[in-house]
């Protein structure tokens, strides 16, 4: 650090009076901060609606009032304090508040097989998810694109970030995904004009529906190897190229297939993916994909990204590599698709083209590189900050584009790139922290 | 710290101000949710839709609010931008019904919104109406889900019906993109009606080509060989461009029919004189229009510079239906989900509405039986109204 005296003093007060605010909070684990975020969505269950009242909104605001605020800008302040009292404040309290508890208890924990703690986080996780989510339906169809958005995105950046591959495909194995599932369901379960009477009771559909999804997931991982196999001998431009037609093909593909209603679409799925099922889907991807990328073939596959002859020197097998991380990361394209066509309950080929390709490529780069925790960040942030900005009309395409710019310049790797997750750092309790060091 | 502080005041102080300014809820307002693409590959659907709204919702403003009941309501529009995109369409929607608590929904315009849009506004029990939405799917099997515009086997069988008693022509030619879904429809619809009219056979030539084709001229020449009548191409507008200027170069001089994918300004700049003197099929004609047509293009024009398109004027139609179910419903008793209910059986028993695109009249499912507008490109390549086909 610079010596004191070239920093201005008022600038040098306030960063000792920001350090003093925020250190009891370096201690706060995880668990604590899920208690206050419990606390918050249970405080917005019971008195949102009355303090959205009291400061002129007619609702609670979906979206932390962001798309209250560009339509009235006058309610900025009520906002402002609605964010306080109803998210900010009860966090925060919560969280110093039962500091000892929870380090206690987190504590604890890390006596007892991993998993134990694992479980218990994420069961608390979906309580607030849901939670928040019921008060509003428009919220929990956004928390199930948001949550499928993030199995799209690190499944892509398995091939973009941790292969360093440039692959266009995702789109196409997102729409196989979301077909065959579709296909399947209608088939099995509903009866339709096309595919005929349900060949089995509706009643098993939602234990089947993981099935279903696998089996989307597998055929798009079969595939892949369409555009694996071309990649042995291709790179950089000529591979997004090749998976660029791919996807194309694909799409094509489905505008033909007249039996399952060509450029038409395809209706009439049954109510399948919820939100405990996306959200049980969602945190066995990041799962898998956090084991899969930080496993011997994952360090493979930034070997191959970083020097393929080098790696080949190294006794990586560089096509077996590169084919298992494209059928991996189709797979869970595969899998996405098919929550995606449960919850719009209908799918068009349209929905796969170039546009989808540039959401999921944006989101990939706007959270990070070669990332677990940059690519959930991307996904979330880039469909949270579509959705408040939907508002603002043509400007959202002159807003977003421009703080992807931004962040290019700043970040060129994305957000939170090259870093690696792991839920046990994650998890522990944070009073202990400096003796672990 | 100091600067903390005065800020921290500052923060709490202001909510007092907004509070006395906004702070009752208002109760008599109506809000009608408008969900059009204002980005995306259509923007110019968007604006036309919404151009047409605010124009509506000005002459509410004008005549002091809505009537219902012998109360005067406020109108609020909703506009949300669906992006030209299915998932974005059916987010718009959701937003509108669960978060805004709109009593009715003018769009999504195309079918690709419109059907996955259709299901979400019939699974919260919200009446919707899709001004432009041509596909069977959107309506079929949705007690909510309304439109304003007639379907595509209803304009297959006008044209085959127009043709056989204008011209008393007996075998037909159609060239058609296999590949896009709205031109294939109707080829098939088109086709249908013709051969039901003059047997099996009368298609004397079905040629089809794919979507980017430039060039027709191995379809065109099979078509003038069969010796057909006359030639129906359900194309867009740059497509038809490029079919008749290639028909006539081949030696085609009959007449060529088209449908409402024709009703755009830019197809008589691209085509220029090769389409003078043809038909097409539409919901509504702007030049020679008359009466409350003509009064609303004169007007829209005036405020917005051009002519408005059959979206604009559709948009206008499913407002005004909006208005008239509303209003039907004869008091609005403050539960959204039972004026949602009462809007929706209103809407259901229109009768006799005239729309400045046709008098529409519902009969128990949400399509409209209205009447057709068959248009004539005349020597000045202007659209001008020659005949009223009624269903």
């Amino acid at each position: 650090m610079k010596t004191t005296g070239q920093v201005p003093a008022e600038q040098n007060k306030f960063k000792t009076y920001r350090n003093k605010l925020w250190a009891p909070y370096r201690q706060v684990p995880i668990l604590g901060w899920l208690l206050g975020m419990l606390a918050s969505a249970i405080l917005e269950t019971f008195t949102g609606t009355y303090f959205a009242l009291v400061f002129g909104m007619s609702d609670i605001p979906a979206l932390f009032g962001f798309t209250v605020v560009i339509k009235q800008p006058l309610l900025i302040p009520g906002v402002i304090t609605y964010i306080l009292i109803i998210y900010v404040l009860p966090i925060a309290i919560v969280a110093r508040l039962t500091r000892s508890l929870t380090n206690y208890i987190a504590g604890k924990l890390q006596e007892y097989p991993f998993w134990i703690s694992a479980v218990m986080h994420i069961v608390l996780f979906y309580f607030i998810i849901n939670t928040w989510a019921v008060m509003n339906d428009y919220r929990v169809l956004l928390a199930k694109l948001m949550l499928i958005a993030i199995i799209v995105t690190l499944s892509l950046n398995v091939i973009n970030g941790y292969m360093g591959e440039f692959s266009c495909s995702h789109p196409g194995f997102i729409a196989l995904g979301a077909y065959t599932a579709s296909i399947l369901t209608v088939l099995f379960f509903v009866n339709d004009s096309v595919l005929g009477a349900a060949l089995l009771p509706p009643a098993l559909a939602p234990f089947l529906f993981p099935v279903v999804l696998i089996l989307g997931g597998l055929l798009a991982s079969l595939f892949s190897l369409l555009v694996a196999i071309p990649a042995f001998r291709t790179r950089g431009d000529y591979l997004a190229i090749i998976s660029l037609a791919f996807t194309f093909i694909i799409k094509s593909l489905l505008e033909n297939l007249q039996i399952f209603g060509g450029a038409r679409g395809f209706m009439n799925q049954p109510d399948l993916a919820t939100l405990p099922v996306v959200f049980l889907w969602t945190v066995l991807s990041v799962w898998i994909i956090n084991n899969f990328v930080r496993s011997t073939l994952g360090k493979a596959l930034n070997a191959v990204r970083d020097n393929e002859t080098a790696a080949d020197a190294m006794t990586i097998n560089t096509k077996k590599t590169k084919m298992t991380a494209f059928m991996f990361a189709a797979f869970w394209a595969g899998i996405a698709g098919g929550l995606f066509a449960h919850v719009m309950r209908y799918v068009n080929p349209g929905s796969f083209g170039i546009k989808k390709l540039a959401e999921v490529l944006a989101m990939v780069y706007f959270g990070g590189l070669n990332s677990v925790v940059g690519s959930i960040v991307g996904a979330v942030g880039f469909n949270l900050l579509s959705e408040m900005l939907r508002p603002t009309q043509i400007f959202k395409w002159i807003i977003i584009p421009v703080l992807l710019i931004l962040v290019m310049i700043f970040r060129p790797t994305g957000l939170i790139a090259f870093r690696e997750f792991d839920p046990k750092k994650l998890l522990r309790a944070k009073n202990k922290m400096e003796e672990d060091k | 710290m100091r600067k903390c502080i005065i800020l921290l005041a500052l923060v709490l102080i202001l909510p007092l101000t907004a509070v006395s300014a906004a702070g009752k809820a208002e109760t008599n307002v109506i809000k009608v949710g408008i969900n059009a693409p204002l980005t995306g590959s259509i923007p110019k659907v968007g604006e036309g839709t919404v151009d047409s709204a605010k124009m509506w919702l000005a002459d509410i403003k004008k005549a002091g609010g809505l009537e219902v009941g012998g109360k005067m309501y406020k109108v609020q529009l909703d506009i949300q931008d669906n992006e030209s995109k299915a998932a974005s369409a059916v987010k718009a929607n959701t937003k509108m019904i669960t978060q805004d608590k709109v009593l009715i929904i003018i769009g999504p315009q195309s079918s690709k919104q419109a059907v996955p849009a259709g299901e979400v506004a019939n699974n919260y029990k919200t009446p919707m109406i899709s001004p432009w939405s041509t596909n069977p799917k959107t309506t079929l099997n949705r007690p909510w889900v309304f439109r304003a515009c007639f379907l595509d086997p209803f304009q297959g069988k006008v044209i085959a019906n127009f043709v056989t008693s204008h011209f008393h022509y007996t075998k037909a030619a159609v060239l058609y993109d296999i590949a896009s879904d709205y031109p294939k429809g109707l080829a098939e619809f088109f086709k249908k009606a013709w051969e039901k009219l003059h047997g099996p056979g009368s298609v004397v030539a079905y040629e089809s080509f794919t979507t980017g084709d430039k060039d027709f001229s191995a379809q065109l020449t099979d078509i003038i060989k069969s010796g057909a009548q006359f030639l129906f191409t359900p194309q867009y507008y740059n497509e038809v461009a490029l079919i008749v200027k290639q028909a006539h170069q081949l030696g085609w001089k009959n007449v060529i029919m088209g449908s409402d994918s024709w009703g755009s300004a830019e197809l008589v700049k691209l085509a220029g004189k090769d389409v003078y003197g043809d038909f097409f099929s539409t919901h509504y004609a702007a030049a020679g229009a008359k009466g409350a047509t003509k009064v609303f293009i004169d007007r829209y024009k005036a405020k917005y510079g051009y002519i408005p398109d059959d979206v604009a004027a559709l948009t206008w139609d499913a407002l005004n239906l909006a208005k008239t179910a509303i209003q039907n419903t004869g008091k609005l008793t403050g539960n959204i989900s039972t004026d949602r209910k009462n809007v929706r059986d209103a809407l259901a028993k229109v009768k006799n509405f005239k729309g400045i695109t046709g008098e529409m009249t519902f009969t128990g499912n949400g399509d409209p039986v209205k009447s057709a507008v068959i248009v004539r490109i005349n020597d000045k390549g202007q659209f001008t109204f020659f005949k009223q086909v009624k269903p």
